[in-house]
């Protein structure tokens, strides 16, 4: 059976509104944020209920079709980019905020709850959910469980992984299994461990319990302008270095400056080479003394003009160029490629040089955007795919920045996931046994390799005595759209 | 047959397997080796070994926690990992740390102070960081500074077959493929042997101060802890000390910089009220399990708000059977240990466990025995129900199909 | 909501478009043939300034409603995309352009400033040119446009004995039960509406009071004219009261706006030339309008009548010297003295007024002037009301999620006195109100001043003690 045939054994249960076969409609779900790779799924499915969730997987897995799970679509490695003959499992109709628990600190959501939508029904009790994406005004708590995704604020509240306590899974079979709850430790595997942050290849979550973060006593918020990210970056240190744990420091260069500043109008000092936000939050206490000695390591470093946020107004403005710099660089570039490395913090200085080095010699502009406290860099590489030749060389410089954080020690992903994008990268971080050992627990998830099959792994590894069809060929492939990596 | 075993063991640790004796006993199971690599790669070699020649392994740091678990069903190779437990690399300013698996976590700390850092746990038992990482150890300071396995940033496993693989890395922000670490985090070693791991580390904090209160009423403790984890005080560790007789006492750590500690140790002083006091350090009992010296211990962890049923559970279960307990753990975290004394018999202590896993969704959480006499523990159901089962056996045929990797030591028999 | 694939089959009875009455059609555009023609098609390069990144999504109300991306500016840019492509324009993809509202809160929250409204608009127009509606969408649309744009034929629906002897209209028209679905539009107006026999006409010329500070026209409006004279009688009173001439054309007529948002283009051209023309002849450089919808439209008459050599200077002229009423006194600063209005007020951003003007602060600003009075903001305050224009006669099923949404949240805010400025808004807000069972007051953000500067009563204004709750049985 084809997808087609799917569809018409689907639509009585979930209903016309929920089956997409209309081939321009198809189409318009191709691709997530990451426009760069687009797929045409077969059938598009609109799940309202885990009922419908469980049944849809129920059915690809008789039919053997692969299915790929979808939020907002707004994922930064395409890790919701359809297989041409499976079926997009769209989850953004389960939107609803369940539960709100304060006496526990948590929350339940179905999977297609914006973040901060969460976040927004927990601040009338005190809460809110922490991990905070600089897309969060439109990502899903689902695709946050799939990438483990971060934000500016990990840095002190860690990300979806810390803050998962228990899900509802449809797994591959089609099963809906619980795991842990409200409650932490549950007894056994941590699956939810490893279910986090894996993109979509070991089931569907529908159901999410979360924990909830009590709204902090202050927040006090700082932005500084240095002359040259080296500056800007011996800040950073110095302000780790002295035991501060700031809840959030990000760093933007010159480049990312302008466009954020064409975008929002941030209004961010003029001149500046680099700006850093720090934001501090706690006990007013603390947080009083702490800001103190942030700013004035920022003094002591050059910074040549420090602006206070004094209400929540200035904050948010503050916060708005660093939010909006990826799509901002669209004002300032006709096209981009946004990486996602990580990098030791203290080799920051160095690396931002050598990425400075690298974009030189390619005659290919990067401005960057990035966690300076965690060393998570997001290098927006600048193109015009009009320009003969300049795709490729961004590219280029794209595979030249990961090989360098590999170099480093670090990682090729920091919070965007692998997905589509930079799964040719995964054997450049990890060897064959270690990719061979990460694939044994999608085998046990997903023996026959149709939960999004095709992502982070470049070859997929056939899970022990399932001959035959090879489904878990990369999507890309498939389309005829890139070899096999 | 066992003397060939014996050379092939001492060939892979160039010397370094000797035959068990009585003390390498795992939970009353005798084994038959005694292997110690003191490297990743001799780790491998030894497993290779045994899957050659079909050993069920168990691996052993300082085996504080061997009891842990159901007893394996066999041992005939305990893995000694202590030899592997150099700091393998420090890196200050990226607040990480590489180290063996068989290196103590007190030397570790010992070795990180120097530059005023720490790994952020505490557990009761503290023995290897292996360990720490393989039974999920638990202390105070989890309440601020996360588990283990939020703490867990790399890892270096060998699996059943030998082969070596790493997983995470030694950067703190890392979602390149699954999180294997976090997987492994809890096994009790049966997935894999890990050899090495990376930590993310916290500054050593310049302040601390500890305020207790002694609190009679048990819906009392549910309203004091309730109030203190919805205010602003954000204490680093919340534990709660509840002995068979007498007061029980909850006692706040608050951590940070010196004014802000002493500001909010008068505002944790007003709110837990009428006698309440501040320290410099901590109770005795802090940090430590409650054995009474009846060697049963169980992990029960509750919903934050369901503390209050878990006692009242707790005291009916103990009525029932004649045991009495003493309770103690981190309510606002939900996860305590509990000693139990007055066992007479198996039955009694596997009514009792019944007891309250019966009654465990009024506080939505599980109990697990951790500690038992062994022949109490024979006939106990050491884990309880658990969700997710038969994924999990799903994840250990794929990670040691063979099922030698202690096996029967955890949960669903696995 | 999506219907399914239509590309052969049977038709399911009678759930068409939206929940609207109207079969859909099972004819496409001919195969083959790409979407748009060469007349003004979507841009390709502002398409291309789109980048996926779907911030707009949160902020669209059929988003909101559907979950689904078709039902989403980046999903309607996509499909634009497409038919630049060459797919052709087919019923499903005319769907989702209909469905958009045009409140334009996607140009307001996307990142990369991706033109929207320029994208929609040049969109609308091909569908009207070149997309063959079912004959009842025709009917009811040919209705529309032969009614609203016309003041004296509003006149002419006014009072209830009109609405069902509807002498004036062709017998086709009423048998093919369009006016069923006009008419609780035009019942809602008239319901608001005062009696004709207290209706204030402004004067061609209304002489300012005090020191003059210039000569302003003033846009009379279609509905507004007819069905709410007050609003425009205190246009003329406040902008006089601040010291300008107004001048207020009687031969004036429609701007064109409900023609041009809906693609109508040579219609709403010809409105265009013929405003600019009457405008001209009364000699002003500053034209103040008090409707959000309509001072919008005429802000683009540059772009609208760019290719027509004989207007294209005079309409960006012009268009350089629209203002909003709000806009216009904030600009100018205001001169007359305010009297107290002790009351609460919820202020509601029309669409047309925040998104498309991006014109927010300073209607406030004008507000909280006022001694005495507290303005409070609406929840979810950038989501449209769904009147959106005709959008609430052409799809009402989704005008009326839109505005049950916003009634709950007006009336959360326990105001007393709802105030806008559009007549649109306030007419589905009040609507959505009722049908709720909660009560508010309403009032143009005209009226409230020109009552502070009158020295009038909170009562004056129609505003009850306190605002009533929605009724919580039904």
């Amino acid at each position: 059976m084809d997808a087609r045939g799917l569809a018409d054994q689907l639509r009585p249960l979930l209903g016309d509104d929920a089956i997409i076969t209309d081939h321009q409609r198809l189409r318009t779900y191709e691709c997530d944020g990451l426009a760069q790779y687009k797929v045409t799924p077969a059938l598009v499915v609109l799940a309202e209920t885990t009922a419908h969730v469980a049944a849809v997987v129920r059915a690809c897995a008789a039919a053997g079709l692969p299915f790929v799970a979808r939020g907002s679509g707004t994922g930064l490695s395409g890790g919701a980019l359809p297989h041409a003959d499976g079926v997009l499992i769209v989850m953004s109709r389960m939107r609803e905020v369940l539960e709100i628990d304060r006496a526990n600190q948590r929350a339940v959501v179905e999977p297609g709850v914006i973040n901060l939508q969460l976040t927004r029904a927990a601040q009338p009790q005190g809460y809110y959910y922490a991990p905070d994406p600089s897309s969060q005004q439109i990502c899903s708590i689902g695709g946050n469980v799939a990438e483990n995704s971060g934000g500016a604020h990990c840095l002190k509240y860690g990300f979806t992984t810390n803050h998962v306590t228990g899900l509802e899974l449809v797994t591959p079979g089609g099963e809906v299994v619980q795991i842990g709850g409200k409650a932490i430790d549950a007894p056994g595997y941590d699956l939810l461990g490893a279910i986090v942050g894996s993109e979509g290849t070991l089931g569907i979550a529908t159901k999410v319990t979360v924990r909830l973060t009590r709204t902090p006593e202050a927040v006090r918020t700082l932005l500084a302008a240095f002359p040259h990210t080296d500056q800007a970056g011996a800040a950073v240190s110095a302000i780790i270095g002295a035991g501060v744990i700031p809840a959030a420091i990000e760093m933007m260069d010159a480049l990312a400056i302008e466009a954020a500043e064409a975008a929002v109008h941030c209004g961010y000092p003029g001149g500046a080479g680099a700006v850093l936000i720090v934001e501090l939050d706690g006990p007013a206490a603390e947080v009083a003394h702490q800001f103190d000695e942030v700013e004035a390591f920022c003094r002591d470093n050059g910074a040549f003009e420090i602006r206070i946020a004094a209400d929540d107004a200035e904050r948010a403005l503050f916060w708005k160029g660093r939010k909006s710099a990826f799509a901002a660089v669209g004002r300032i570039s006709p096209d981009y490629i946004v990486q996602d490395g990580v990098i030791p913090r203290t080799a920051l200085p160095e690396v931002l040089r050598r990425i400075a080095a690298i974009s030189d010699e390619a005659g290919v502009r990067v401005a960057n955007v990035f966690h300076a406290g965690d060393g998570n860099l997001h290098p927006l590489v600048l193109f015009d795919a009009a320009v003969p030749g300049e795709s490729h060389r961004a590219e280029q410089v794209s595979g030249a920045i990961v090989d360098l954080c590999i170099e480093y020690g670090g990682s090729i992903t920091g919070e965007h996931g692998v997905g589509s994008d930079k799964a040719k990268y995964m054997p450049r971080m990890f060897n064959h046994d270690d990719l061979d050992t990460m694939q044994l627990v999608r085998c046990a998830f997903d023996p026959s390799s149709i939960s999004n099959p095709g992502k982070i792994f470049p070859t997929p590894r056939l899970c022990g005595e399932v001959p035959g069809r090879h489904k878990g060929a990369h999507p890309l492939a498939d389309a005829g759209l890139a070899e096999v990596f | 047959m066992g003397e060939i075993i014996l050379e092939n063991l001492r060939a892979a640790t160039e010397g370094h397997a000797v035959g068990a004796t009585e003390a390498d006993a795992v939970d009353s199971m005798p084994a038959r080796w005694v292997a110690l690599p003191v490297s990743t790669e001799q780790t491998a070699a030894v497993m290779r070994v045994a899957a050659h020649h079909d050993l069920a392994v168990v691996v052993r740091g300082s085996g504080t926690k061997l009891t842990w678990g159901a007893r394996p069903e066999r041992v005939d190779l305990v893995l000694d990992t202590t030899r592997m437990d150099t700091v393998v690399e420090h890196a200050a300013g990226d607040l990480i740390v590489v180290v063996g698996a068989g290196r103590r976590l007190d030397d570790l700390q010992a070795a990180l102070s120097g530059s005023g850092q720490w790994l952020a746990v505490d557990p009761p038992r503290r023995g290897t960081v292996g360990g720490l990482i393989a039974t999920a150890a638990t202390g105070p300071t989890r309440l601020l500074h996360g588990p283990v396995r939020d703490l867990l940033i790399g890892v270096t496993v060998v699996r059943a077959d030998g082969v070596v693989a790493r997983a995470g890395g030694k950067v703190v922000k890392n979602v390149a493929g699954y999180d294997v670490g976090k997987l492994l985090t809890g096994s009790l070693g049966t997935l894999g042997i890990i050899t090495q791991a990376a930590f993310r580390l916290h500054p050593l904090p310049e302040a601390r101060r500890w305020v207790s209160v002694p609190v009679t009423e048990p819906d009392r403790i549910h309203v004091l802890v309730q109030q203190v984890v919805h205010s602003q005080l954000v204490p680093t560790a919340v534990e709660l000390d509840r002995p068979a007789t007498g007061d029980a006492t909850l006692c706040l750590l608050l951590e940070g910089i010196p004014p802000g500690v002493q500001s909010r140790t008068a505002q944790a002083l007003d709110l837990m009220g009428a006698g309440a006091t501040a320290a410099d350090n901590a109770p005795d009992w802090w940090g430590m399990e409650p054995l009474v010296g009846g060697e049963v211990l169980l992990k029960l962890t509750h919903e934050i708000a369901g503390l209050a049923p878990l006692l009242s559970v707790l005291d009916d279960a103990c009525a029932a059977t004649g045991l009495t307990s003493h309770l103690r753990g981190s309510v606002a975290v939900g996860a305590v240990t509990v000693g139990l004394t007055g066992a007479a018999d198996a039955h009694a202590l596997a009514r009792c466990v019944a007891d309250l896993r019966e009654r465990a969704p009024s506080f939505g959480g599980a109990v697990v025995v951790l500690e038992a006499p062994g022949d109490l523990k024979a006939d106990l159901d050491v884990w309880g129900p658990v969700g997710g089962l038969q994924l999990m056996h799903a994840v250990k045929r794929q990670f040691d199909p063979e099922r030698r990797l202690s096996p029967g030591r955890f949960v669903g028999g696995i | 909501m999506t219907d399914p694939d239509r590309t052969g089959g049977p038709v399911p009875p009678a759930t068409g478009t939206l929940g609207t009455d109207a079969p859909l059609s099972l004819a496409p555009a001919p195969s083959g043939e790409p979407a748009f023609d060469d007349h003004r098609p979507p841009s390709a390069a502002l398409v291309a300034d789109c980048v996926h990144c779907g911030f707009c999504l949160p902020a669209c109300p059929t988003y909101a409603l559907w979950g689904e991306e078709m039902d989403s500016p980046r999903g309607r840019i996509y499909l634009m995309g497409e038919g630049l492509e060459g797919e052709p324009m087919t019923p499903a993809m005319v769907e989702h352009f209909d469905a958009c509202l045009g409140c334009m809160a996607c140009v307001t929250a996307c990142p990369s400033g991706v033109q929207y409204d320029k994208l929609i608009e040049a969109t609308r127009a091909q569908v009207e040119r070149r997309f063959e509606r079912p004959k009842a969408d025709r009917a009811l649309r040919g209705a529309i446009f032969a009614l609203f744009p016309y003041p004296l034929r509003l006149r002419l629906m006014r009072g209830p004995l009109r609405l069902h002897q509807s002498s004036g209209l062709s017998r086709r028209l009423r048998k093919s039960g369009v006016l069923q679905r006009i008419s609780p539009t035009l019942a809602a107006m008239e319901a608001l509406a005062p009696t004709l026999g207290r209706a204030e006409r402004v004067p061609e010329r209304t002489p300012a009071q005090g020191e003059r500070r210039g000569t302003v026209g003033m846009l009379l409006g279609c509905v507004q004219r007819e069905f709410f004279p007050g609003v425009n009688a205190a246009t003329a009173r406040v902008l006089a009261a601040e010291g300008f001439d107004v001048i207020a054309p009687a031969a004036q007529g429609c701007c064109g706006a409900l023609s041009a948002h809906n693609g109508r283009e040579t219609e709403a051209q010809g409105f265009a030339r013929a405003l600019i023309d009457e405008f001209d002849r009364a000699r002003v450089d500053t034209v103040v309008v008090n409707s959000a919808g309509c001072g919008s439209s005429m802000k683009e008459y540059a772009d609208l009548l760019a290719g027509d050599p004989a207007y294209a200077e005079r309409a960006r002229r012009f268009a350089e010297g629209v203002r909003d009423i709000s806009e216009f006194l904030h600009e100018r600063g205001t001169v007359a003295p305010r009297h107290p209005l002790p009351m609460t007020i919820a202020y509601h951003d029309a669409c047309h007024l925040r998104h498309a003007q991006g014109i927010r602060t300073q209607p406030r600003e004008l507000l909280t002037g006022i001694p005495g009075l507290q303005l409070r903001e609406i929840a979810d305050a950038d989501l449209c009301c769904g009147s959106a224009g005709i959008y609430n006669i052409l799809n009402p099923v989704a005008a009326r999620e839109l505005g049950d949404r916003k009634a709950a949240n007006v009336l959360q805010t326990k105001a007393q006195l709802l105030v806008t400025a559009n007549p649109g808004c306030l007419m589905q807000v009040a609507s959505s109100v009722e049908r709720s069972g909660g009560r508010i007051g309403l009032a143009h953000t005209i009226e409230v001043i020109d009552a502070s500067i009158r020295g009038l009563s909170v009562e004056s204004l129609g505003a009850p003690p306190t605002s009533i709750p929605p009724n919580p049985l039904q």
